[in-house]
């Protein structure tokens, strides 16, 4: 060491933010940091913002109705006053292509929140029971077992026999989507609040005399709910997947109603012939949509998970 | 030996699994509406046919009686028969299974080709356009409708560039297929020597595979570069790291780290694509087992649907197995 | 200045920074100064989040990013670590500059044999082939005293007692006769006897070895058996820098000698020299950083920064109002 007093370096070069008092005005500039640092992130939501925009203003925005066939002009390439062409019955592609998210993002939204309610809580249940008195073990082993065994099964095949037993309609391919999604939070949730569960916080609350849903209900849950919510997003994209796939092999929905897989599936003969915009542009509609849940679902993964999001405020400025 | 007791306790849950499988899927079907009868004499036929035809198909029965008939055939290895093909369920998976594996397996093989290193790529380079072509990649392959896929390299390769023959079934109606050795067209034509065959079969085989690569190598592709990320972060790379080993040492000790995690994730792919596969079968008219299935259901044909689904239950289980076998053998942590 | 007059290590003035979001970047180190000569064994004593692992991954120029090196530099046998190219850096670290780090059983790669790990090192950075290597690895198994080393040599890391893995890694660092060891808290987590086996192990083997040593540790009493000279690590800072003896007959550093009063038995010392700091005390960032938690503190020391001053040969202490008789 020499023996000279030496000054401090100025190390205030730090880039001064403009802070406010609230917490959530914080996380609001947080988020848009984020979103300025990750533009694949910004461009996910706003795919997924555009696309639900879409679902609702379609009625005002198309340019034909969606549902109306005029034979005289069915197969015209894309052009002219149809921006994407019209289908083997003259129906006008761009207008259905704009009419489809309302019915696939309603269904997908619908059954997929369906499915992490439901099996959130039975997970939650499960979880939180399965180190405890007997009888409530045995039941959530049971349950587990039942789990494994739902999970067994192809998974389309079993949507396609919901769908089989129930009739085809919208509500069916919601069931068939919280059915087959199930299982999957069910175990995100148990795992969770297995680990959870199992902090000392809990223990005090426990001790203290909570109820053991009061326990779940402010304690546990709360804080398990983290990579539930990640899933979400990647799950309605691969609901609506689903969906598509289901009204490809005539188990969605019913045939007129504007519908991507559907669109995809009365286009097929045409494209073997050389007709491709009736089935390629839903195609590309739906892997954008889809894509754009993949990426918000990301970006909740960084957000949710503690240690990525250190990382991640590192590399703000 | 220690191996073998686990592998034994491992087939004492199957049992009940298995039953649990038979009894949903029984249950599930028994429930599509859809009176076999009219579907198999049609609208036509008279009601006594109707009664006749109905008792001997024993669907008047109570359900657990028929229920228990058809386990005790299960157990003799008698799969009744479906109507739509008149030939008995067993026959027509035998037929088809090999078909759909086939599909499977190479369309697997290409995924895990493009997957892999585009995976071990991204992971290594922190920064640069490999790293965002493969994360868009991922993300991509994963939306991508698989039927949707199918239809455009179809057009692509079939309708413009007429490359690829008519996307009709494994191999073209005129030429003969080479005698039955593995199930699998290509590999039977390359072991008869039969060049039209293997031709034949290779171009019909082609697009399906290349479809099912593509899109999967999605899932593998993020499972393994988010595996291999996380093992070059993990304290013994750090450590290989300050002993000063070559960079692709380190790496390829990483990636060895990784592997269990990539080998179940490729597992799980396999027993999801024998259903999962279906759109991709119905598209170029592959005469697999799924959509031997999917056919099943959307005509209230019971057998083909539970012997499928028996099947691919089976196979699951077994991959399952096989899949902690790998874990075995590859951590020896496990062992002990 | 003669080859073997160089210090094998010079620290001048290195400041290591943080970034962080939205708030004061983090110093994690302030302006340290400190060299080492060839053959010489230093004790660095502080406590958690002192800076003492910052140091040493600054020594080997594996700072973590988004860490960076402020200022100053660090000079391992007259080279920058921190500037030298991927691979370069890596011909350097496990063969001159080796490190036996704690944890080990974490640490060692869990799929490979342990003897194997060991050959890796040695036929990685010494040019020599496969089977020669398995050979150097099972003489340092036999070296660092690992029973039955053969049947050993095939083990995996789990398979080992915490000691037995320790040794290994001894073995490791030690296998390509680096010029510096760097032991960072290298026995934390064992059991005190096996502690005290591990430590003379290691001191035997770095003076056949020829080396020099950085000890770093939190336990000052360790220090006394092994290093010649001691520096005293705080928040960033070396507030004490002494030859061993001079330093335990008149500590001088108030923090200095409320660590070694906390490993006496004497409640009554331990209370006289320990004081807790309140909040606002706490939140002070002017003045001596030790100013909080100190006894004998005053008005100067809450506002001024104290310089590095002598107290005798050697001996250097920043205070400014060094302790000057034993209490």
């Amino acid at each position: 060491m020499s023996t000279v007093a030496r000054p401090r370096p100025d190390v205030s070069a730090a880039p001064q933010f403009p802070t406010s008092r609230r917490a959530w005005l914080r996380r609001v500039q947080f988020f848009g940091a984020m979103l300025r640092a990750r533009p694949s992130f910004a461009l996910g939501y706003t795919i997924v913002t555009i696309v639900a925009v879409i679902a609702l203003v379609a009625p005002w925005v198309a340019p034909y109705e969606p549902l109306k066939a005029d034979p005289s002009v069915y197969l015209r390439p894309p052009g002219g006053s149809h921006v994407m062409g019209t289908d083997g019955t003259g129906m006008d592609v761009f207008s259905r292509v704009l009419f489809a998210p309302r019915v696939d993002l309603a269904i997908a939204v619908v059954g997929t929140l369906v499915s992490v309610v439901i099996g959130g809580s039975i997970g939650a249940l499960v979880g939180y029971y399965e180190g405890q008195r007997t009888w409530r073990r045995a039941l959530s082993t049971s349950v587990m077992r039942s789990a494994d065994v739902l999970q067994a099964f192809p998974v389309f095949v079993f949507a396609i026999a919901l769908v089989a037993v129930f009739g085809q309609s919208v509500k069916t391919i919601i069931l068939a989507i919280a059915f087959v999604n199930i299982p999957i939070y069910l175990r995100l949730m148990r795992s969770q609040v297995l680990s959870i569960s199992r902090l000392r916080y809990v223990e005090a609350a426990y001790v203290a005399g909570a109820s053991d849903l009061a326990i779940l209900g402010r304690h546990v849950v709360p804080n398990s709910i983290a990579p539930l919510v990640a899933q979400l997003s990647i799950n309605i994209g691969w609901a609506v997947l689903l969906t598509a796939g289901l009204s490809f092999v005539g188990a969605g929905v019913v045939a007129p109603t504007p519908e991507w897989g559907s669109m995809i599936a009365m286009g097929f003969q045409n494209v073997v012939t050389g007709q491709w915009w009736p089935s390629v542009f839903p195609g590309i509609a739906l892997g954008i949509t889809v894509f754009g849940f993949a990426l918000v679902g990301a970006s909740v993964e960084v957000l949710a998970d503690p240690a990525r999001r250190r990382v991640l405020s590192g590399s703000l400025r | 030996m220690l191996l073998l007791r686990y592998i034994a306790r491992r087939l004492v849950y199957v049992i009940p699994q298995l039953f649990g499988i038979v009894l949903v899927s029984f249950f599930l079907v028994k429930l599509i509406p859809g009176d076999p009868a009219v579907m198999m004499l049609g609208p036509t036929a008279s009601e006594d046919s109707l009664a006749q035809l109905r008792d001997k198909l024993g669907v008047t029965k109570p359900f657990w009686e028929q229920f228990a008939h058809y386990v005790g055939n299960v157990a003799q290895g008698e799969l009744g028969s479906s109507w739509q093909t008149t030939r008995p369920v067993t026959e027509d998976l035998f037929q088809r299974f090999p078909a759909t594996l086939e599909l499977i397996s190479f369309g697997l093989l290409l995924a895990v080709a493009i997957g892999f290193p585009l995976g071990i790529a991204a992971a290594r380079l922190k920064r640069g356009p490999v790293r965002k072509f493969a994360e868009y990649y991922g993300l991509l392959a994963g939306a991508m409708p698989d039927f949707w896929l199918a239809l455009v390299l179809i057009y692509v390769f079939y309708t413009q560039l007429e490359w690829i023959p008519a996307p009709l079934g494994r191999i073209d109606m005129a030429v003969a297929p080479p005698p039955l050795v593995t199930g699998s067209l290509v590999i039977d034509s390359l072991i008869a020597r039969d060049a039209e065959a293997l031709a034949s079969s290779f171009g019909h085989l082609a697009l399906p595979v290349l479809t099912l690569g593509v899109i999967n190598a999605g899932p593998i592709l993020k499972m393994t570069q988010s595996m291999v990320d996380r093992a070059l972060s993990s304290p013994f790379i750090h450590y290989a790291e300050m002993c000063g080993l070559p960079r692709r040492v380190v790496l390829r000790q990483a990636v060895r780290a990784a592997l269990p995690a990539i080998v179940t994730i490729v597992s799980v792919l396999y027993g999801f694509l024998v259903g999962g596969a279906v759109l991709v079968e119905i598209v170029f008219a592959w005469g697999g087992a799924g959509q031997y299935a999917v056919q099943g259901v959307l005509n209230a044909d019971v057998n083909p649907v539970l012997g499928f689904v028996l099947f691919s239950a089976v196979l699951s289980l077994v991959i399952y197995l096989i899949v902690d076998l790998i874990y075995f053998a590859l951590d020896p942590r496990t062992r002990s | 200045m003669p080859q073997s007059a160089m210090p094998i290590l010079e620290i001048s003035d290195l400041w290591v920074t943080f970034p962080a979001y939205r708030a004061e970047p983090v110093n994690a180190l302030r302006g340290i100064d400190l060299d080492l000569a060839a053959s010489e064994f230093l004790g660095l004593v502080g406590e958690s989040g002192s800076g003492k692992t910052t140091l040493a991954r600054a020594i080997m120029g594996l700072v973590p990013p988004p860490g960076v090196i402020n200022r100053g530099r660090v000079l391992f046998g007259g080279r920058d670590l921190g500037r030298l190219a991927d691979d370069e850096r890596r011909a350097v670290l496990g063969r001159d500059l080796a490190m036996v780090i704690p944890n080990p059983r974490a640490e060692l790669n869990p799929v490979i044999p342990v003897g194997r790990q060991i050959a890796n090192v040695a036929y990685h950075h010494l040019g020599i082939g496969r089977a020669e290597a398995d050979r150097v690895s099972l003489d340092m198994l036999r070296a660092v005293r690992i029973p039955d080393p053969e049947r050993r040599f095939r083990a995996y890391p789990h398979e080992l007692s915490g000691g037995m893995a320790q040794r290994v890694v001894i073995a490791i660092a030690l296998v390509c006769s680096p010029k510096l060891v760097i032991s960072d808290d290298a026995t934390s987590g064992l059991d005190v006897t096996v502690q005290a086996q591990v430590l003379d192990l290691l001191k035997r083997m770095v003076v056949e070895k020829g080396a020099s040593a950085l000890f770093i540790t939190r336990d000052i009493a360790i220090t006394a058996h092994f290093c010649s000279r001691i520096a005293i690590i705080y928040a960033g800072e070396i507030v004490e820098l002494a030859e061993t003896p001079a330093f335990f007959r008149r500590p001088a550093h108030p923090y200095s000698i409320m660590l070694l009063a906390a490993f006496s038995h004497n409640p009554a010392l331990r209370a006289r020299w320990t004081r807790s700091p309140s909040n606002e005390e706490a939140a002070l960032t002017h003045g001596c950083v030790f100013a909080p938690r100190c006894v004998r503190r005053q008005d100067r020391c809450l506002s001024e920064p104290p310089a590095p001053r002598r107290v005798g040969r050697g001996h250097l202490v920043r205070c400014h109002f060094p302790v000057e008789v034993a209490a």
